[in-house]
């Protein structure tokens, strides 16, 4: 039977005015796009009847004379994709959230996370005033007192151990001002123990991408996946940890893409793949170069493309000669058949992009896995085309963002280094001297980079993840004056770093703990301490304003949505008070407006658009930025380009890099390295980043050059010199020549070299190939290494990890060591972790909140139920998960067929528990989050990556035992 | 899953054999169930797999597939339950109309045998009495009557009160009767529960039935042609109503039970299941003391005052309980006189 | 006349519960009442797929039909609601209920459940729209101010849709259509009986 209609209404176009349907508080475009389906079936629904209508009208009415509500803009802060949201707000408290349908990125749509926003307008498990331990009990005290007693412990501290005894761990929370201030705050106290989350996220992708062809990032979006003819998915579970990408995924897919998944687990991701196939885990590089083998067998790959563009490819060529689909099978798990076949599909339907996440790089060689990733992309020629990239989506909100800015113990803003030239560089766009930067460090030297002396400015600090061994280990074995006695946790969650044991210890023993933030966190309740602890209540996103780079490069504008709640403060006010305190206000605000105690976020960001030449996050103004966001309707939902309107032409958030200055109005980089526009229209090579040459063999692009290039062939980076060889010198003013004079696109603060470049249609970086051989790492070429802790003790000696090493991140560093013992033996099972759609990292902030947490009560581990059988396991039981470093955890057991035998999955979002017992009487009142759980880090080991320190929680050992 | 199973097959035992009792609601119940879902599943199947090759899939999830879901409650990973349907069909259907069918028939045949028959008197009275019921006796009878009659009001209030009374008192006045029935129902089975036990131990030794019981039946109590039959202490009729009210009764409570407890989160299968029995139990019980009711009242002179007074005229002992009457004049030692005039039958 | 219904794509939901919690926001639904839910059906295992549910709003609602005090009314635009002054909280419409949609505060000894709460495809009750009463007793009155219900709104993947069944039917028709599915309107034969469930 066929549906008929009862009654017919006219369907209004969508350019027709919303025929008074709309509340005029609510200020939206039209009624019919409230079904946001444009992107879905390609169909408007206007869904109403006459008689709603008509209510409708009466509704508006009411509002308008009420004239309370007011709607912010503001976005999402639970991950990278940058969801909008419209804020309803009358008389000062947050009422309603509606769906932000005009943001590109996400329509509208929100996972459980971005539904639930609102709550954070309650906030009832916040930290609602500072808090010291005094006696094992937390006192309420001032802001005034609190930051008085931190900054006089500090400078004592600073006098008997030089300023690198404070590590200052910020956030991925922060917005990009707060970023960018924060490293420039730790800068002036005189360190580089600072570093966030990114850590522990994706610095290994970082690192490896770039150091394959120049920038870190995604290299296209999340809206550009609907161009994609295939999608491999490695290491990545976007359903649960981005879900609002499905939106676009999904579009993809409809449009006719292949989806691969590959993972350990059969994940909600691979239950919308159109191929799954299970890796054991920690061996995503072997199945990469087991897809090239029957690539290059098959002659698959794209020849021109790896003759033009690409350094390299002949030993990865090599290296995959050693995996065929027998050994492949052998290491990874997936037979021949699969691996042959997500092959050819990604052959066979060009573009295909490839995501990972997590999975791919929480490794000891995380950085070999993401640079395999890439080799397969580059042997497939899908970079630099639409539909095509590395979309390797980030995690939090502002991750990208806070990344970009230096938030890392191995640069300055933007990627600068810590060079000498890097210093320099910002101490210009600081407007402050050099020499009083650097009197600000210790000028002692601990490190030798080449038999030179190298000094404290100028070496990486302690990361994220191996804090606890900057207090934990022999000051004579760490590169710095002394142990780290301070510790910042400034919008940190403890729970989501390894050795949980071993972190209770360093949290006891340090002598000043200081947590910033807006929820007390695990930290509060973790160590067994009694004294010299503080609690800082932060205000959270939705309490201050700024921009935030989504994981696209995008920089979106969010508005504050509420005034801060309880005596919390944001950010940057606290960071303005320390600094007063520590006497460097004046040096970190000095063309920085101040009220109040507040630094003028605009202002920042204009400082940021001074400096930041590298990644091109000089075009983004303030001003740009409000634009956008007052006109993101007016940008296509594929594209994100704007059609029309006071934006028309740009990319939606300007997406890094957007060269020159906001007046040369670049309209910002959609797709890195596409050769396919011209630079001043989004347009990329790869950069040259790694010099001309290396062992004679030329690293530029050779007969391949962005469109109407100026010149025809690969080059190098821009440089006053360069300009000067090629004749383009007097394209630039008297003005602009003199700051370019003897400085290069990175450090010419007129923006004159740029501009001059991309005029002649040619990348301010340089036109390079992209390299497969980053010959600076300990595995040049991407190799596999077993895990410390594995349960294939035979292959260990064909695929053996790296030597212990003395000084990493001025810290020794194991590996073989511990690599020689045998524990699978009384640890059998592989212990994996990863994420749950309704929480979010640590889970501190989503656990507070009871429309997230009555969804997930319980912290739980995935068993297959064959393990479980051989165990004496039911579902839903309490078990023991135990780690060979002698952590354990109590949760709940979930029989499921989600993951393999042999291999126990547990999400890492938990805290409040440790070790079998609930901590609820450590908090201080009222700040318990609703649920709480034991952390999964209590059981994960040692381990981390050989470039970036960055933890591994994706492959290690346990037993369970029925509790 | 096997817990409720067990749950189930349970329940069935228990009410098995009760079934027989209140054969025409249960046997349409059964009859209607087990039909219309064979034939449905049946044409279903036939036409899905014929269409849609996740056919099979989709069928088992209208018929209450089990799942994940993050939401924690009752059955909140059963995506479709299918019991829900059936429930709704013979609750609104066999088991309200039957009910309703049946307690009128009930109502109209006393009626016609007070119109036809007139009350039955005594002949006479001796003004001696015997005593029949002793206090306690009497407390748990009333105790049952009150506790049963308040059920039985609000029960038919909730399962009838929309078609009668609503029309009559409107929504909202009918919605306040009901929040008060509701509770009011709820608070007083528990006193059923413990009268009604109380009852059934106590008086179990006067309904075992005896050779002239049968004789009692052929001549339905003697109601229609005004005929004495033997009868001991109770009497056939008697026997048959304490029985009914024991098993019945059992039903009733069980049902109530699952029903008055969804702390234990019940399956809804459960709480359907006892809710059709509640009905066809409940109504069986008001029909049964309706006869009760009229019989012990206007029905017969003299009966009512047994349960007021606890004393009977030794008449209407005569009459009514013969054999009780000569066993208690036996065991007095002293027959006492016939009164003149008295035609004393069988 | 509009009639409204739901419609969960199962290819495209991804069990990611945003709708759940944006009903919760939107209508301040405490713990422990769930108007809508997620169900994973073969999970962690090839096949399996996620559905969004909550009161479908039959056609001949079954909850209606049992309800003792008769507080369920449907609106013209086919909305089922209820009244929650006269409900008594019996929990017949959940014995009832194919979808599981009727939620009560609480599932205490004597019956004790509070009065019946569930989905209003944000259409409020019988109270005044927009008031402070109906806000309270039902949550926002989405319908009224001219939009459609937040969790569809919301939903990650536009799984959910809401809004006219025609409408809803055409969009879906066309999605299957473009991927080569079949519509599967899961759940509409059951809850659409008057013969306005095949697309």
């Amino acid at each position: 039977m066929k549906l008929t209609k009862t009654s017919k209404h006219p369907r209004p176009t969508p350019d027709a005015p919303p025929e008074g349907t709309l509340g005029k508080a609510i200020n939206r475009r039209a009624f019919m796009q409230r079904t946001g389906l444009t992107l879905g079936g390609g169909a408007i629904a206007t869904g109403l009847a006459h008689t709603m209508v008509r209510r409708a009208r009466a509704d508006q009415k009411a509002t308008a004379e009420s004239g309370e509500t007011v709607t912010k803009r503001t976005i999402c802060s639970h991950c990278s994709v940058g969801c909008g949201a419209l804020a309803e707000v009358r008389n000062g408290v947050w009422t309603r959230q509606q769906p932000d349908f005009d943001s590109p990125l996400n329509s509208g749509a929100h996972c459980a996370k971005g539904a639930a926003l609102r709550e954070h307008g309650h906030g009832e498990r916040r930290l609602k005033y500072p808090m010291k331990l005094v006696g094992g009990q937390w006192q309420r005290v001032s802001w005034d007192a609190a930051i008085e007693d931190i900054g006089d412990q500090l400078l004592k501290m600073r006098k008997e151990s030089g300023p690198d005894c404070a590590m200052w761990m910020g956030s991925a929370k922060f917005n990009n001002e707060q970023a960018y201030l924060f490293r420039k705050f730790a800068a002036m106290w005189g360190t580089n123990n600072v570093d966030h989350q990114a850590r522990i996220c994706h610095s290994t992708t970082v690192a490896g991408v770039a150091n394959t062809w120049g920038y870190g990032a995604m290299t296209n979006s999340y809206n550009d996946m609907h161009n994609c003819k295939a999608m491999l998915f490695i290491g990545s579970n976007p359903t649960e940890a981005h879900p609002v990408s499905l939106l676009h995924i999904l579009k993809g897919k409809e449009n006719g893409a292949k989806m691969i998944v590959v993972d350990p687990r059969f994940t909600r991701t691979a239950a919308h793949a159109d191929q799954f196939v299970r890796i054991r885990p920690g061996s995503d590089t072997p199945f990469i170069y087991g897809m090239l083998w029957h690539i290059f067998e098959n002659g698959w790959e794209d020849k021109e493309y790896i003759r033009t563009r690409v350094y390299g490819m002949d030993k990865i060529r090599e290296e995959a000669a050693n995996w065929p689909p027998a050994v492949v099978e052998d290491v990874t798990g997936a037979p021949e058949a699969q691996v042959k076949l997500a092959a050819q599909t990604m052959a066979e339907n060009r573009p295909g992009t490839i995501v990972w996440c997590m999975g791919g790089t929480q490794h000891t060689i995380g950085n070999n896995n993401t640079r395999i990733y890439c080799a397969l992309q580059l042997a497939l020629g899908n970079i630099g085309v639409s539909g095509g990239g590395a979309n390797i989506f980030r995690g939090h909100d502002n991750v990208q963002g806070a990344t970009d800015l230096g938030v890392l113990a191995n640069t300055l803003p933007c990627y600068y280094g810590l060079s000498e030239g890097a210093w320099r560089h910002w101490s210009e766009v600081w407007d402050l001297d050099f020499e009083w930067v650097k009197s600000r460090f210790d000028p002692e030297s601990y490190e030798e980079v080449g038999g030179a002396p190298v000094s404290a400015m100028n070496t990486f600090g302690i990361p994220v993840s191996r804090w606890i061994d900057g207090v934990l280990e022999d000051k004579e074995n760490i590169a710095q004056k002394d142990n780290i006695r301070a510790m910042f946790l400034w919008g940190h969650a403890p729970n989501s770093q390894t050795r949980q044991p071993e972190m209770k210890k360093a949290m006891e023993i340090v002598d000043l703990l200081v947590v910033v933030d807006p929820y007390p966190t695990h930290s509060a309740v973790l160590p067994d301490r009694k004294d010299n602890m503080y609690l800082l209540p932060a205000s959270t996103q939705f309490e201050t304003y700024g921009s935030l780079t989504a994981s696209n490069r995008s920089l979106q504008w969010r508005e504050k949505v509420i005034e801060p709640l309880f005596e919390s403060l944001p950010d940057h006010v606290i960071l303005y008070k320390f600094a007063k305190k520590l006497g460097f206000a004046e040096q970190l605000t000095k063309n920085i407006e101040v009220n109040e105690d507040e630094p003028l976020i605009e202002d920042i960001l204009r400082e940021i658009n001074r400096g930041s030449w590298t990644i091109g996050y000089t075009g983004q103004s303030p001003e740009r930025l409000k634009l956008h966001a007052q006109n993101r309707h007016t940008f296509n939902i594929t594209t994100l380009k704007a059609e029309g309107g006071p934006c028309d032409g740009d990319y939606y958030g300007l997406p890094w890099p957007c060269w020159g200055t906001p007046e040369m109005k670049h309209p910002g980089t959609p797709v890195l390295y596409d050769t396919s526009k011209t630079v001043a229209e989004g347009g990329l090579t790869f950069r040259a980043r790694f010099g001309v040459e290396h062992e004679g063999v030329n690293l530029l692009a050779e007969g391949s050059w962005g469109k109407d290039s100026g010149i025809k062939d690969g080059y190098p980076e821009f440089t006053a010199d360069l300009l000067k060889q090629l004749g383009w010198w007097d394209d630039l003013t008297a003005e602009e020549k003199k700051a370019a004079e003897g400085k290069n696109w990175k450090t010419d603060l007129s923006g004159g070299i740029q501009r001059v470049a991309i005029k002649h249609n040619c990348s301010p970086f340089g036109n390079a190939k992209a390299r497969c051989n980053v010959w600076t790492f300990p595995d040049p070429i991407p190799v596999h290494r077993e895990p410390l802790y594995t349960t294939r003790r035979d292959l260990v000696e064909k695929y053996p990890t790296y030597e212990d090493r003395k000084s990493f991140w001025r810290l020794p560093t194991r590996y073989a060591s511990i690599q020689a013992t045998d524990y699978s033996e009384k640890y059998p099972l592989i212990h994996t972790s990863g994420r749950l759609v309704e929480y979010e990292g640590g889970g501190e902030e989503t656990r507070s909140n009871p429309w997230l947490a009555e969804l997930q009560q319980n912290m739980f581990a995935e068993i297959n139920p064959a393990d479980a059988n051989d165990h004496g396991i039911r579902d839903g039981s309490d078990i023991w998960v135990e780690g060979p470093e002698g952590g354990r955890i109590k949760v709940k057991a979930m029989v499921t067929r989600r993951v393999a035998r042999g291999v126990v999955f547990t999400p890492f979002h938990f805290g409040g528990w440790y070790e079998g017992k609930d901590l609820i009487d450590k908090y201080p009142q009222g700040t318990e989050p609703y649920v709480r759980g034991e952390a999964a880090n209590t059981v994960f080991t040692y381990g981390y990556d050989s470039v970036t320190a960055m933890q591994e929680t994706k492959c290690s050992l346990c037993r369970i035992i029925p509790a | 899953m096997k817990s409720e199973r067990r749950r189930r097959s349970w329940l069935a035992l228990v009410l098995g054999g009760w079934i027989v009792v209140t054969a025409p609601i249960a046997l349409s119940v059964t009859l209607t169930e087990s039909s219309a879902g064979a034939e449905a599943s049946d044409q279903e199947k036939a036409r899905e797999a014929s269409q849609n090759p996740r056919a099979e899939y989709w069928r088992e999830v209208r018929h209450g597939a089990q799942g994940y879901s993050a939401v924690t409650g009752p059955e909140a990973n059963v995506l479709i339950q299918d019991g829900g349907e059936t429930w709704q069909e013979l609750r609104n259907g066999p088991a309200s109309t039957i009910g309703a069918w049946l307690m009128a028939g009930v109502v109209l045949a006393l009626g016609l045998l007070q119109i036809f028959k007139g009350t039955w008197k005594l002949d006479h009275r001796t003004g001696r009495t015997i005593k029949r019921w002793s206090a306690f006796d009497r407390f748990i009878h009333w105790g049952l009557t009150v506790s049963f009659l308040l059920l039985a009001l609000t029960g038919l209030g909730l399962l009838f009160g929309r078609y009668v009374l609503m029309p009559l008192v409107g929504k909202e006045a009918f919605g306040a009767v009901a929040a008060v029935s509701k509770p009011v129902h709820d608070y007083a089975s528990p006193f059923f529960i413990a009268f009604l036990l109380l009852t059934v131990v106590a008086w179990m030794k006067y309904n075992f039935f005896t050779s002239y019981d049968l004789e009692w039946f052929k001549k339905v109590g003697g109601y229609l042609t005004r005929e004495h039959v033997p009868a001991g202490f109770n009497n056939a009729g008697e026997k048959v109503w304490y029985w009914f009210l024991s098993v019945a009764g059992l039903v009733v409570v069980a049902s109530g039970l699952f029903l008055l407890t969804p702390n234990f989160e019940w399956s809804r299968s459960t709480m359907q299941l006892s809710s059709l029995f509640h009905i066809a139990s409940a109504i069986g019980l008001i029909c049964f003391s309706l006869v009760h009711m009229y019989l012990a009242t206007i029905g017969n002179e003299g009966t009512l005052e047994a349960m007021v007074g606890g004393e009977v005229d030794e008449r209407w002992a005569e009459l009514h309980h013969d054999v009780w009457y000569d066993e208690i004049m036996a065991s007095r030692g002293t027959k006492a006189e016939p009164d003149a005039g008295s035609a004393r039958v069988s | 006349m509009a009639r409204m219904k739901f419609l969960c794509d199962a290819e495209r939901c991804i069990e990611c519960n945003g709708c759940v919690t944006a009903c919760k926001n939107e209508n301040e639904v405490p713990w422990g009442i769930n108007r809508r839910r997620v169900v994973t059906l073969g999970d962690g295992e090839p096949g399996e797929r996620s559905i969004s549910v909550a009161c479908m709003h039959c056609s001949d609602a079954p909850c209606a039909a049992v309800c003792p005090v008769d507080c369920f009314y449907t609106t013209d635009d086919g909305i089922v609601l209820h009244d929650k002054d006269i409900c008594i909280g019996c929990g017949y419409c959940f014995y009832a209920c194919p979808f599981g949609a009727p939620q009560f505060p609480q599932q205490d000894a004597f019956a004790t459940r509070g009065k019946m709460d569930k989905c209003t495809f944000c259409a409020g009750g019988p109270e005044e729209d927009g008031s402070q009463a109906e806000l309270e007793k039902y949550g926002h009155n989405r319908v009224s101010e001219g939009k459609l219900p937040l969790c569809a709104e919301m939903c990650a993947t536009k799984a959910l849709l809401a809004g006219d069944g025609d409408e809803v039917a055409d969009i879906f028709r066309e999605r299957s259509m473009r991927r080569n599915t079949r519509p599967d309107t899961w759940g509409w034969d059951v809850a659409y009986k008057d013969g306005s469930h095949e697309i």
